[in-house]
This record gives C-alpha cells, structure tokens and sequence, in this order.
C-alpha cells in the first residue's frame, strides 16, 4: 500500500466519524485543523485497526499530530505485522 | 393475551448484568417488553454466564452476544453484592469483592459495550446506583463507595461520549423489596415518605425511559427512584 492509498481511506473514515472537511484533508493537515478531538482519534484508530489488521499502541499515537502522521504509522504497522 | 412487541429502536439488543432476579429481571423484562432483544448476563443463570468483576470473562460473554443479536446497543449494569458490616471489622475481601462487581464490573461491560455503540452512532447506558451513593448508610462503606463511584463514571463517560449519540445515566433506587434486601426491608420502609417499599417495576420503568429513543437528551443525570427517601 502507498501514501495516497492510505490517505484516501483515512479521509473516508473520518467522513463516516462525522468529521467536517474530512475529503479536503492533506498529509500535512493537523488534527486541530478539522477539529479531530482525542475520542475521535481513537475512532479512527480503531477502524484502521479493522481495515488493515493491524495494532496501534496508545504510545504509538502521542506522536501523531496530523493526518501524514497516522498515515505513516499504518503504513509502518503493516510493514511490521507482514 | 400477550401484547405484540414493539419493534426495536434499533437493529442491535441489550444486555442486563445481574438481570436473573430483583430490579434486573425486571428490567430485563421491561426492555423485552421495548422490543428489544435481551441478554442476561448473571454469574448464575441467565443467557449468558460471566462474573462481570473479570474483564476477559466480559469480552468473551459480549463476543458471545454479539454472535447471536448484533451489537450491543443498550447495557444496564445492575449485577451488585452487598456485604455488610461495619467499616472499622470490614475484611478487605469484602470491600474488594463488592468493589469487583459493582464498580469494577460496569467499567468492564461499559468499555467493552462502547465500541459497538459508536459504531452505530447510538447507546444508552444506564447504571443502577444507589440511594446511599448520597446518602450514608453505616454498615455499607463497600456498597456505598461503589455505588456513589458509578455516579461518576456515569458522568465522565456522558461527557466522553457526548457527541456520539450515546447516553450513560443512573438510576438511584431506595428501599426496594428484593431477595437482597428481604432482610431489611421492614426495618427502613418507616423513613419513605411514599409509605412504602418501591418494586423491581418502579426502577424497571425509570430504566426503560433512559434507554429509549426519547431520552436522547438526558445525559449524565442521575434519577432518583426512591419514593422520595432522599428528597
């Protein structure tokens, strides 16, 4: 899977968690900018975790401060469980 | 001749903990009455077996639910113990075993019920709690510390999951006559200013309005069932 993939999906999700502009995020585009609070950080965590098959830690997630960053992590994560 | 149910709020079913006799069994029937499908998940008994003081017993008694009638849309944490005794002779294993199931218990089945409610983008939580979360009772400081700690879990996950569709409320009953209170039943009913014990139905039909679709607004309340005991 590439970035544009992952990107893609990640803004799908947080169009299904409700979260407004969710189709104009970019990899640089912060949390704060589309008003993603922590509840619904883990939500889309957790459909990642479905998606892909893969486990973020909570530690993992005290880096990631924009879209790029979760999108990275997953592509990581997925490296690491394959 | 028995009334057609009602079709259910949504396509998901409730789980009642505790809910094989006393205000869970009502409850249990009230919300079957709803429409909903009902797991009881009892240490003994019930649909569905686990001690819900042991949080992979929980997940596994959820995974077995949702196997069966679909994600878990309405919980009620009911399941509670009582071991009475005076703070200062209180054994630890009593304070322990009453915190497991009553505190500890509804954090397990709270946690593992809120995924699928957000899936869904629809839950209600009800706790049942009780009068002496608010007022003291000597003899209960186990009982009383747990139910007054579920008074604030119901709020902080009300505010957690505020914006999610999803309420956590509490009940908080008096005297109610069940066989765990058979005991001391008579002893208490002189101080309700109702002039008498409440029944598993009157805690049955607080809990039933806060898990349904017209409640969507009351979030983090707590609701007196108790005859005006606390008033």
């Amino acid at each position: 899977m590439d970035e544009t993939q992952v990107l893609e999906l990640v803004r799908a999700k947080l169009d299904e968690i409700k979260v407004e502009n969710a189709s104009a995020a970019t990899m640089d585009t912060t949390w704060e900018e589309l008003d993603v609070d922590s509840l619904d950080l883990v939500e889309l965590v957790q459909s990642l975790e479905d998606e892909y098959g893969v486990r973020i830690e909570d530690e993992q997630l005290k880096g990631v401060k924009t879209v790029g960053d979760a999108v990275r992590l997953v592509i990581a994560q997925s490296g690491a469980a394959a | 001749m028995t009334a057609m149910p009602r079709v259910p709020p949504r396509d998901g079913c409730a789980v009642v903990t505790g809910g094989t006799r006393g205000i869970g069994a009502a409850v249990a029937e009230r919300l079957r009455a709803d429409g909903w499908p009902v797991a009881v998940l009892a240490r003994s008994g019930g649909d569905v077996r686990a001690d819900v003081g042991d949080p992979e017993a929980v997940a596994a008694a959820f995974d077995a639910v949702e196997a069966r009638h679909g994600p878990v849309l309405v919980l009620v944490n009911n399941a509670g113990v009582r071991r009475d005794g005076l703070a200062i002779r209180m054994s630890s294993e009593d304070w322990q075993a009453v915190m497991d199931t009553n505190l500890n218990g509804a954090f397990h089945c709270t946690r593992r019920a809120l995924s699928g409610m957000l899936k869904a983008r629809w839950g209600r939580i009800v706790n049942v709690s009780s009068v002496v979360a608010l007022h003291a009772n000597p003899g209960q400081a186990n009982y009383a510390a747990s139910k007054a700690g579920l008074l604030a879990l119901t709020r902080t996950i009300a505010r957690e999951m505020g914006k999610k569709g999803i309420t956590c409320n509490a009940v908080t009953p008096g005297i109610v006559e069940t066989d765990m209170t058979r005991d001391v039943v008579d002893d208490l009913v002189g101080m309700v200013p109702a002039g008498r014990a409440g029944t598993p139905q009157d805690v049955a039909a607080a809990v039933g309005f806060l898990c349904s679709e017209e409640a969507a607004y009351v979030n983090g309340a707590t609701l007196a069932v108790d005859g005006a005991l606390a008033a």
